[in-house]
């Protein structure tokens, strides 16, 4: 028993000895075969250790980086909707500088500011005043169609009222003049037999005669009557007729031009140039408030055509004057260098642009606007 | 120690070996749990000096093959470890958990010290730095998990007479 525990004992030591001088042998090894042993072995027996140990270093690297991938993803999704937002904002600038070239003179650009007070969600400060010639009652639109009326106004700016508020009114026809009444928001089914469920942000026409029936689709214009809106400017498409109490006119639900959370730039349009005039030319040969908006973004896409040809044609004569200047043997002056500007080449020529109203941005101050 | 012991055994030393490929390098950190070195310190306990060893050896070499410039050093740390354990694992007959996890601690705070040594890639500041500091921080970082799995372990281990 004893010499057993001996025996054993002795295999121990010499199990440690050897163990110990190999593992020294190893570390004194010369490196290419350390290197070799270790491949020999990172191939064949420690292989799926390997294995494993990359998966795990790659899964840690995907953990965290995972923080920085989803801040990547939010920035760019953040762009993405400022992009969108950018989008629609130049659209609709591009459309109002299109009314501003359609309506030619008699009106200002203001940009619609939302009142944050509770229960003015229906009115807007405009950024223009009485110094601008905006005097109370003026119409204020937007390429869609009509947005409201001014109700109050300082030298440098003016609250008005959309077309959504309660006190809202608009005299009111059919585009084909067949049908007239007076527009107001649609406020309450209060009182009526609905058939179409009550909508804050619809308008109503009421008073209709009851011969003019109206199909749903017609574009509804202003009629011009009492004075405050010209002729002509969309209001909105019928939807349906309501059923009213009434049985002497008809009242039926529109939809409007111009929805109120779009309102963000507008054009206030100057007492002088509404009295008595028909702004029907302007939403001309349109049947719908869509199309109108539609052909003023392109009356808008014109004007930019126009100012691009400009140039370019500065810039040729420019350079051709540079190389005739050249061929000559004359010193260029530095002032001749610059390309000229479009309106200081045009203006000796005596084109038609200095003899009658010339067509301008909605933004650019003028004198004959002024009332 | 009976074949189903023996096979028990193998099986938590793989279960460990396992651990160290792919939880340590998921965690990443400063101060590595040593799952390896608990694997050598359960396995050392069960059975005579001279495999403990030898099981010290073979899984020095296996991690060294991955560290071919410190080749050897970790297969000399752990047959030194391995043995050391074997010898001493009358002291750690007692079930107590404080004992076990000190005895991890030292263990692998022993057998840093041993691969440092051996390794020679650390001088001055840094070698003491990383014996005084990093590898006592490592050593009770591979403690607590070591008699974390112990406990968790112990059925497989210790079964219970039925």
């Amino acid at each position: 028993m004893a010499r057993a525990v001996r025996s054993g004992t002795r295999v121990d030591t010499v199990l440690l000895v050897a163990c110990c001088v190999m593992a020294l042998l190893a570390t004194v090894l010369p490196l290419n075969l350390r290197e070799a042993i270790a491949g020999g072995l990172r191939r064949t027996v420690v292989a799926p250790l390997v294995s494993l140990q990359e998966q795990a270093v790659r899964g840690r690297s995907a953990f965290l980086s995972r923080d920085a991938t989803t801040s990547r993803l939010d920035s760019v999704a953040l762009r993405n909707m400022q992009l969108a937002k950018l989008e629609t904002e130049n659209e609709r600038l591009r459309a109002l500088l299109g009314l501003g070239r359609e309506l030619q003179w008699g009106f200002v650009s203001a940009e619609a500011l939302r009142i944050a007070d509770i229960g003015e969600e229906h009115s807007r400060t405009l950024t223009v005043g009485s110094r601008v010639g905006v005097e109370p009652k003026t119409p204020v639109v937007a390429p869609e169609g009509l947005v409201g009326m001014v109700r109050t106004v300082d030298p440098n700016s003016s609250i008005a009222i959309l077309w959504s508020h309660s006190d809202f009114a608009a005299s009111a026809m059919s585009a084909d003049r067949s049908a007239y009444g007076i527009v107001y928001p649609h406020l309450s089914e209060s009182g009526r037999d609905a058939e179409i469920p009550p909508e804050r942000y619809l308008m109503e026409m009421r008073g209709v005669a009851f011969r003019s029936a109206l199909k749903p689709g017609t574009l509804i214009v202003t009629s011009g009557l009492g004075g405050v809106y010209p002729a002509g400017i969309p209001i909105g498409t019928v939807l349906g007729e309501l059923r009213t109490s009434e049985g002497w006119a008809r009242t039926y639900l529109v939809r409007p031009a111009v929805r109120p959370t779009d309102v963000s730039n507008v054009i206030v349009l100057l007492p002088k140039r509404i009295q008595g005039q028909s702004l029907e030319r302007v939403w001309r040969s349109a049947t719908s408030a869509d199309s109108a908006a539609r052909h003023i973004a392109a009356a808008g896409d014109s004007i930019a055509r126009r100012a691009a040809a400009d140039s370019v044609r500065a810039a040729e004569a420019a350079a051709a004057r540079r190389a005739a200047d050249s061929v000559s043997g004359q010193p260029v002056p530095p002032a001749a260098t610059k390309p000229a500007a479009a309106d200081t080449a045009r203006r000796p020529q005596g084109r038609a642009d200095t003899t009658r109203p010339a067509p301008r941005r909605p933004d650019a101050p003028r004198p004959g606007a002024q009332r | 120690m009976s074949w189903t012991r023996s096979a028990r055994a193998v099986l938590a030393f793989s279960l460990l070996v396992l651990l160290h490929y792919t939880i340590r390098p998921f965690l990443g950190w400063r101060t590595p749990v040593d799952f390896l070195v608990i694997a050598v310190l359960l396995s050392a306990v069960r059975v005579r000096p001279g495999a403990a060893a030898l099981i010290g050896f073979c899984t020095g070499l296996v991690a060294d093959s991955l560290t071919p410039s410190a080749f050897g050093a970790g297969a000399l740390a752990m047959t030194a470890v391995g043995a050391t354990a074997s010898w001493l694992k009358a002291v750690f007959f007692a079930d107590n958990v404080v004992l076990h996890g000190f005895f991890f601690f030292v263990g692998k705070w022993a057998f840093d010290i041993v691969y440092v040594t051996a390794e020679r890639r650390m001088h001055g500041v840094e070698l003491a730095t990383q014996i005084l500091l990093w590898s006592p921080l490592s050593a009770a970082a591979t403690a607590v998990a070591g008699v974390v799995l112990l406990l968790m372990l112990r059925p497989v281990l210790e079964p219970q007479a039925a």
